[in-house]
């Protein structure tokens, strides 16, 4: 069953497009990545789908509504970022209380033993926790929620590595105990990509691509050695990005369709992790940040 | 064993080669239940649907059989089955990247063939 799906979606802000043309959908209990560098278009996308904005045009649907303004799309997802606003007087415990008495699917019992592991201050208010703290105790609401769309954007801020790890664990092993659909968007794939099943790669607001992640490990292929014999291999293929390295060698990425193979020992072929593709097809076009202190 | 990560080989044949090293180690035997697609997940932290993946791969290679609603299992005879294939992929692969490189450093057979055999001598024939 489709849960998501966006179809020609754009987002105006006043002076500049934050989502552009974006159709894609998503199935039923599947974990899907949302990554793209910053000012990519994720977070209003995102906010689109819990219902937060309405697009400028396009049409988006959830739960085979339009969240906008819906109550049932408001009813079976939760926003997990690390604006989450409480209200003020409450300290943890209340929070969670409180929690419980919003979202059918809470899981108090899990709720508390995650703030007792992570060692967060029951007593203590939501702005007396430190940035890490903050994020920690959001991602705990958001994991025992347990909404049937549940969507984390940039959940990790301000995190130690240590404490993200735990928590991507948990998520991954909640998720296989109580299965729904979530959103994980990030700018650190390396942390993620395990979880992941399908992954949306953003871009100046456009929709780049949307793959399985075992696909997108297979999706490119680095030719690198003498330059122009690179040039000369690489002639027919469909190139994603070329980068010189001193004078005589060349690196080309191209995409992986199967048939690419070289006999010839000056050349080196290997794939591309998940991570470095990423880098190469959200790149500027031209040049990289050396260009700046040329100018 | 450890999930490579970083290696573009998907991860979902890293987990049908564990599968089948567990096979060829004999720690399934015929007929034996394998892990189940959460298990593995819960196992090596991956998502439970690429581990999935990986049975069926097993599954489409003959290694496994489904046992509907009870899980898939390992095939007579797959342990064999196994042992061919790993002959041809990595012992192939392997004298080819040996040949390459050793034509690339001017070695010719006689010498190649000297050297595997002194080589098997301190290792110990087996």
């Amino acid at each position: 069953m489709t849960v998501i799906s966006c179809i020609d979606v754009n987002k105006n802000y006043r002076h500049h497009r934050a989502n552009e043309d974006v159709s894609f959908s998503v199935k039923e209990n599947t974990i899907t990545g949302v990554i793209g560098r910053n000012g990519a278009g994720k977070t209003t996308l995102l906010k689109m789908i819990a219902g937060y904005l309405r697009p400028t045009s396009g049409d988006i649907t959830v739960f085979q509504k339009h969240p906008y303004n819906s109550l049932t799309v408001s009813y079976n997802r939760i926003f997990v970022d690390d604006q989450m606003v409480f209200p003020a007087s409450f300290n943890l415990a209340n929070i969670i209380d409180m929690c419980q008495d919003f979202y059918p699917n809470f899981d108090r019992k899990f709720a508390y033993n995650l703030i007792d592991y992570f060692e967060l201050p029951l007593k203590r208010t939501q702005y007396e926790l430190s940035k890490g703290q903050k994020s920690s105790l959001h991602f705990i609401v958001g994991l025992a929620a347990r909404c049937p769309l549940t969507i984390f954007d940039e959940p990790t801020t301000g995190m130690d590595s240590t404490v993200r790890k735990d928590f991507y664990r948990a998520l991954l092993k909640d998720y296989i105990a109580h299965p729904r659909t979530i959103l994980l968007s990030s700018h650190q794939i390396q942390e993620i990509e395990h979880l992941l099943e399908d992954v949306l790669i953003l871009d100046h607001g456009k929709l780049l691509m949307h793959e399985s992640i075992d696909d997108l490990r297979a999706y490119a292929l680095k030719v690198s050695g003498d330059a122009q014999l690179v040039k000369k291999v690489t002639a027919e293929r469909d190139i994603i990005y070329e980068e010189r390295i001193g004078n005589n060698e060349l690196n080309v990425i191209i995409k992986n369709d199967g048939s690419f193979q070289t006999y010839d020992d000056r050349i080196s072929t290997e794939g591309l992790p998940v991570h470095e593709l990423l880098s190469y097809v959200t790149k500027k076009r031209k040049g990289g940040i050396d260009d700046v202190f040329h100018k | 064993m450890k999930l490579d990560p970083t290696s573009t080989k998907p991860i979902y044949l890293q987990i049908a080669e564990w599968l089948e090293n567990e096979i060829l180690q004999g720690h399934f035997q015929e007929d034996d239940k394998v892990h189940s697609q959460y298990t593995l997940a819960e196992m090596f932290q991956i998502n439970p649907a690429t581990a999935a993946k990986g049975l069926t791969a097993l599954g489409e290679a003959g290694i496994l059989y489904d046992r509907r609603g009870l899980g898939k299992f390992v095939q007579a005879g797959a342990r064999e089955k196994l042992k061919e294939k790993r002959k041809k992929v990595v012992m192939e692969t392997l004298i080819e990247q040996l040949i390459k490189e050793a034509n690339y450093l001017n070695i010719d057979k006689k010498e190649v063939l000297n050297m595997i055999e002194s080589i098997y001598r301190q290792e110990g024939e087996q």
